[in-house]
């Protein structure tokens, strides 16, 4: 794939990105990483006893995942899966049979030793309007990705 | 026959900050890699890692404890696992924290593949009350 130069300006949105969330979708997410034994992700009782709620929920890291895959769609694989972070802080649980939409929006832009820092305003809010994780994430696009300096 | 927990019981006052526990290595197979990008419905998701939740297994291994919630959880993406390889996990106690009379924990974890190439960094609160957020979300 060609390399792409673009500007990135304080405003810019990132996104949206919407995922539908189920049961099974969590039950592959746990079970990836061989986790197999009932969870407070993947059993109903689990998550009874360990959380009291009346469901099941999914990970925080399912989250994390989604707004990964928010900012690889804007930046770049090539830029973002080396030098991409994300911070979430979880609000509210996503559930199964949720619809979770993740928005971003450039908060500014600094010089780094090795390229443009970008940094970006990170939201999920649930089918209800409800926020479900809120938080920033950041990318360092190297010059050679970017306009030539007018 | 049930194995025996040797697992010490978790004394949230008396953990240290700065506690490293024991590298954990690991094999990423390509099945694991399908599996977790058809969990997050992405097909060119990158950092399957994510589900290991490498930061708190070392953690989980040696203390127990009621459970916990993950409360905030950051991720630094560098290199991007390459299926087969062996990765290698070093986790520690990066913080500790009382906020709202509920304890937190801070475990911090890097991967590095057997090449040498380091992956990722993983950061995450958890609450250890778990039972605290479910009042919340059920109330």
């Amino acid at each position: 794939m060609g390399r792409v130069e673009r500007s990135y300006w304080e405003g810019d949105a990132v996104g949206p990105l919407v995922k539908e969330i189920t049961q099974e979708a969590i039950n592959l997410f746990e079970g990836s990483a061989g986790q197999s034994g009932p969870s407070q992700f993947t059993d109903e009782e689990a998550a009874r006893e360990t959380l009291g709620t009346s469901g099941t929920v999914a990970s925080g890291r399912m989250s994390i995942s989604f707004a990964l895959e928010l900012m690889r769609r804007h930046f770049g694989s090539d830029v973002f899966n080396h030098t991409g972070t994300v911070d979430l802080r979880f609000i509210r649980p996503v559930r199964p049979g949720d619809t979770v939409t993740f928005t971003g929006e450039v908060t500014g832009t600094s010089r780094e030793a090795n390229g443009l820092k970008v940094s970006v305003k990170i939201e999920a809010q649930n089918q209800r309007g409800d926020t479900t994780g809120v938080g920033s994430g950041s990318a360092i696009v190297p010059n050679a990705f970017l306009p030539p300096e007018e | 026959m049930v194995e025996a927990d040797n697992r010490v019981p978790l004394d949230w006052d008396a953990l240290e900050v700065g506690e490293t526990f024991e590298k954990f290595e690991y094999v990423l197979t390509q099945e694991m890699i399908d599996e977790y990008r058809r969990g997050v419905m992405d097909s060119e998701a990158a950092f399957p890692t994510i589900s290991h939740k490498v930061d708190v297994r070392q953690f989980n291994a040696k203390y127990s404890d009621n459970g916990s919630v993950n409360a905030r959880c950051a991720f630094h993406c560098y290199n991007s696992p390459i299926p087969g390889k062996k990765l290698t996990v070093t986790a520690w106690v990066a913080d500790k924290y009382l906020r709202r009379g509920k304890n937190y924990i801070v475990t911090e974890a890097t991967s590095v593949d057997e090449d040498g190439r380091l992956i990722d960094r993983v950061i995450t609160h958890e609450l250890k009350q778990p039972w605290e957020v479910g009042k919340k979300w059920e109330g």
